[in-house]
């Protein structure tokens, strides 16, 4: 077994004392998986993902990224493995050009400028935007600038992708255009969406959640074609499927 | 309201830089940074947030008129009067920078005039001491308003006392403050409740978001203060000691501006000033003579300057014309 | 709101106006900064009355208008911000000094003159600042101050907040617009709703302020920030450009080139 994979077990958390947000959670996540992680509104989707990268760590149970457990002391270490591409890209993009942002981390990691430069170019390239480069954040589209947002976590070469509501707000040519490039990551990656025709789109696997509990984990194909375990959590079929 | 850098002389906006330069010196030591990382974006989106919201007109009831948000002490209710100083900085960087709104020379007096009395003033001196034995509606809205007013008044007093200094009205100092004060009396109001208004949202929303709420005092705390009314008083030293200075090496520099009309002496005046010190009797009696009688040129003063100004216009056009014409053919080959 | 429109436009038009590819765009950004402040403490410098050196000072705004292909008419939206404020205090002078001046014959009130040199000193430095900033981009400004040893947490609030208004200033439109949709005929916010269309605005950016800085948190930041992908050079005609106009402000505020150019064809047609 290789050695990126995630490693969830029992992991409770609430904000405030009695209202729990997540009740043990456990799963395991391994290099390559593409995991999609449905669920209505508020069942705790991005408070998970925020989990695995240390936002919140006053947690119960375990959480360990490369076998390394998520604690305060270790944050910097795993921070540097995994990459969040946040739902508001205005809240992802603080810098004012393309070229600022993306440079922003591998600057924090103290690679000598002209590496930075490489890991830009690189990021661009793998996003598709290299016409983007020395744009203003703010002149930019809602398109461009999630591409954007992915970008800058690319250039911190991360071995895990974690992703909320990746698709929001995007026009069906963006939309496209983010699925294909999804689709050539060969990272782990986690995407947290309600849009299910993305998640049967780049997802092998799909863990459905419901009042803070994983409700179902399984293959994205078994699952997503479950009307009745769909709609029994709050969702729907996809799309494609209710055509049929 | 904003400096204009035709307002102030340049002794004026160098003394209130250095006043705002150290008080942002200190604020940057006090904010600790190091410590707490999560301030830098904070001040930053603050500062867009109180940008942004002064674009807003609020309709003041019963008059017709509109008011808007006081930036400084609604800032510095939530971030504290030193992160809040820093956030109002940047505020005004980007309006002096992007709108011409006040100046660059300016900006020095208007940091002074509506950052530093909104956040230490607001903030340390009213804000703190009201809330220090915990935080109630009332205290709130007598907290915005009392520190909008005062600050206000401090801002309008201070506005004054640099465009007097400055020598650019002709406006008795105390016809001036009587203009300004009570308009401000009245903004600062209308403000207040604004802020009150907004500061009494987030109490009932977010409580733990306005400083001083459950806040533990800190041992600097108590220092605070002090710190505040001797940066103060230095302050008025300086800024009196710069006052007094000026106006007493030049008393108006109207005697060699004069001259040079009307054309007797031109930069050997510099002495002639030192002399003319004081002495705006004896000057305003040399008036008359300093008129141009014709007797010595066919050509007045006043048309030597339109025609000097014509051929130096024309000049600087024409070389800027042939600046061009070499760089566009340089680019063509 | 028209107001919050036009903000957004200025900010989109200065911007492009920086990033374009002209000579003067490029000479190096500290030295735009240091001649601009020159040549605005040179024009505030002038005595009170003295109308025609302080005229002189129209060759900065001339030239660099010219060299950098600006549009003088676009510059004169911004004089409205300043102008009134400037103009109310001047136009008190006339009535107050009664001291009059014999210019060529002609009495000439001394208030009426202090009134003209406080409007061209308000027109110019406002001008100026326009100069500089249509030519140069916020980021570039930022590394002068950089070069100042202005502190970095400053240049870094400055920036983020650079980035966020028109983030913020969107927000506030389409707020004020929901809001006058739904109350016809109101010049601004109601009393009854001040804190809560306000406060719901606040509370956005506070959270908006977290995300930003988890974001951080998450991309290795550890409380520095860098920027700037390259060092700016200095190169020999910065110096140049700095050298002369640094002399030419200092001649034309040490002497009255205009008059003594006048006086010499005058002399000459004698």
């Amino acid at each position: 077994m290789s050695h990126i994979h995630i490693d969830v077990e029992d992991v409770t958390f609430a904000y405030e004392k009695e209202k729990e947000i997540l009740t043990q959670i456990s799963f395991h996540a391994a290099e390559s998986d593409a995991i999609g992680l449905i669920g209505a509104n508020g069942v705790g989707k991005s408070t998970l993902l925020k989990l695995l990268v240390g936002l919140y760590t006053d947690f119960d149970g375990s959480i360990r990224i490369e076998d390394i457990p998520v604690q305060k002391s270790t944050l910097p270490h795993i921070r540097s493995k995994i990459g969040y591409v946040f739902q508001d890209s205005d809240s992802q993009l603080f810098m004012n050009t393309v070229y600022e942002d993306i440079a922003f981390a591998p600057r924090n990691y103290g690679l000598p400028e002209s590496e930075v430069a490489r890991r830009v170019e690189q990021a661009l390239r793998l996003t598709g935007i290299e016409h983007l480069k020395d744009k203003q954040i703010y002149k930019m589209s809602g398109g461009e600038k999630k591409l954007v947002s992915i970008a800058t976590i690319l250039s911190m070469i991360p071995d895990i992708i974690l992703m909320d509501e990746p698709s929001i707000a995007l026009d069906p040519k963006n939309r496209r255009n983010l699925i294909h490039i999804l689709n050539s990551f060969d990272h782990l990656k986690i995407i947290a969406s309600h849009d299910l025709d993305l998640i049967l789109d780049t997802c092998g696997r799909t863990i459905l959640m419901q009042g803070g509990r994983i409700v179902c984990d399984g293959p994205t194909k078994d699952i997503l074609t479950n009307k009745e375990l769909l709609e029994s959590n709050g969702l729907e079929l996809p799309f494609c499927l209710q055509r049929r | 309201m904003h400096m204009a850098d035709a307002l102030v002389a340049p002794a004026v906006a160098g003394t209130l830089y250095i006043c705002s330069t150290t008080a942002a010196a200190y604020s940057i030591k006090q904010v600790r940074l190091d410590t707490d990382t999560k301030k830098v974006p904070v001040m930053g989106v603050m500062g867009a947030f109180v940008f942004a919201a002064q674009m807003i007109n609020f309709t003041v009831p019963g008059t017709g008129s509109s008011g808007h948000l006081c930036g400084g002490m609604l800032l510095s209710a939530l971030l504290g009067p030193y992160a809040g100083f820093m956030a109002m900085i940047g505020v005004l960087f980007v309006q002096c920078l992007l709108f011409g709104d006040g100046g660059l020379l300016a900006l020095g007096c208007n940091i002074w005039n509506m950052a530093f009395y909104g956040c230490f003033i607001g903030a340390l001196l009213i804000w703190k001491p009201m809330m220090r034995s915990g935080v109630s509606k009332t205290k709130i809205t007598a907290a915005s308003i009392i520190g909008c007013v005062l600050t206000l008044q401090l801002g309008a007093f201070s506005v004054a006392v640099e465009t007097f200094v400055s020598g650019i009205t002709e406006l008795p100092f105390v016809t001036f403050i009587a203009a300004m004060l009570p308009i401000h009396l009245a903004i600062g109001f209308v403000e207040g409740l604004i802020t009150a208004a907004v500061l009494l949202f987030v109490y009932e929303a977010r409580p733990e978001l306005l400083f001083c709420h459950c806040e533990t005092e800190r041992k600097d705390g108590r220092f605070s203060f002090k710190n505040t009314l001797v940066i103060l008083a230095a302050t008025s030293v300086l800024i009196g000691g710069v006052l007094s200075l000026t106006a007493s090496s030049y008393p108006d520099g109207l005697e060699w501006s004069i001259e040079r009309l009307t054309g007797t002496t031109q930069l050997e005046a510099t002495g002639e000033i030192q002399k003319a010190a004081g002495s705006v009797q004896e000057f305003t009696s040399l008036l008359p003579d300093y008129g141009f009688k014709g007797s010595e040129s066919e050509l007045g003063t006043a048309f030597s300057g339109i025609v000097g100004g014509l051929v130096v216009v024309i000049v600087c056009v024409g070389i800027c014309y042939i600046f061009k014409f070499f760089r566009k053919k340089k680019r063509h080959e | 709101m028209s107001k919050i429109n036009n903000a957004i436009y200025e900010i989109h038009a200065i911007d492009a106006l920086a990033s374009k590819d002209r000579w003067v765009n490029r000479i190096h950004p500290l030295v735009k900064l240091i001649i601009t402040v020159v040549y605005i403490l040179a024009v505030v410098s002038f005595p009170k009355y003295d109308v025609i050196g302080l005229a002189g000072m129209v060759i900065y705004p001339i030239a660099v208008f010219m060299l950098s292909e600006l549009s003088f008419w676009d510059s004169l939206r911004r004089l409205r911000v300043v102008l009134p404020f400037v103009c109310l205090i001047g136009i008190l002078n006339p009535l107050l000094d009664k001291n009059t001046v014999l210019i060529a014959g002609t009495e000439i009130s001394a208030g009426v003159l202090s009134m003209i040199t406080l409007i061209i000193k308000g027109i110019f430095s406002v001008l100026a600042s326009y100069l500089l900033i249509a030519t140069t981009s916020i980021e570039k400004l930022c590394y002068a101050l950089r070069l100042l040893h202005i502190p970095k947490v400053m240049i870094t609030q400055f920036l983020l907040t650079y980035r966020y208004i028109t983030v913020l200033l969107e927000e506030v439109n389409r707020i004020t617009q929901a809001y006058s949709l739904r109350a016809p005929g109101q010049k601004g916010v109601q009393f009854k709703v001040w804190g809560s269309l306000t406060g719901q605005l606040l509370l956005r950016s506070m959270d908006r302020a977290n995300n930003v800085y988890e974001n951080m948190l998450l991309r290795g930041y550890q409380g520095d920030f860098m920027h700037m992908r390259e060092r700016i050079a200095f190169r020999w005609h910065d110096m140049i450009y700095f050298l002369f106009w640094a002399s030419m402000i200092l001649l034309f505020r040490m002497y009255p080139v205009m008059w003594i150019i006048g006086n010499l064809i005058g002399g000459m047609l004698a």
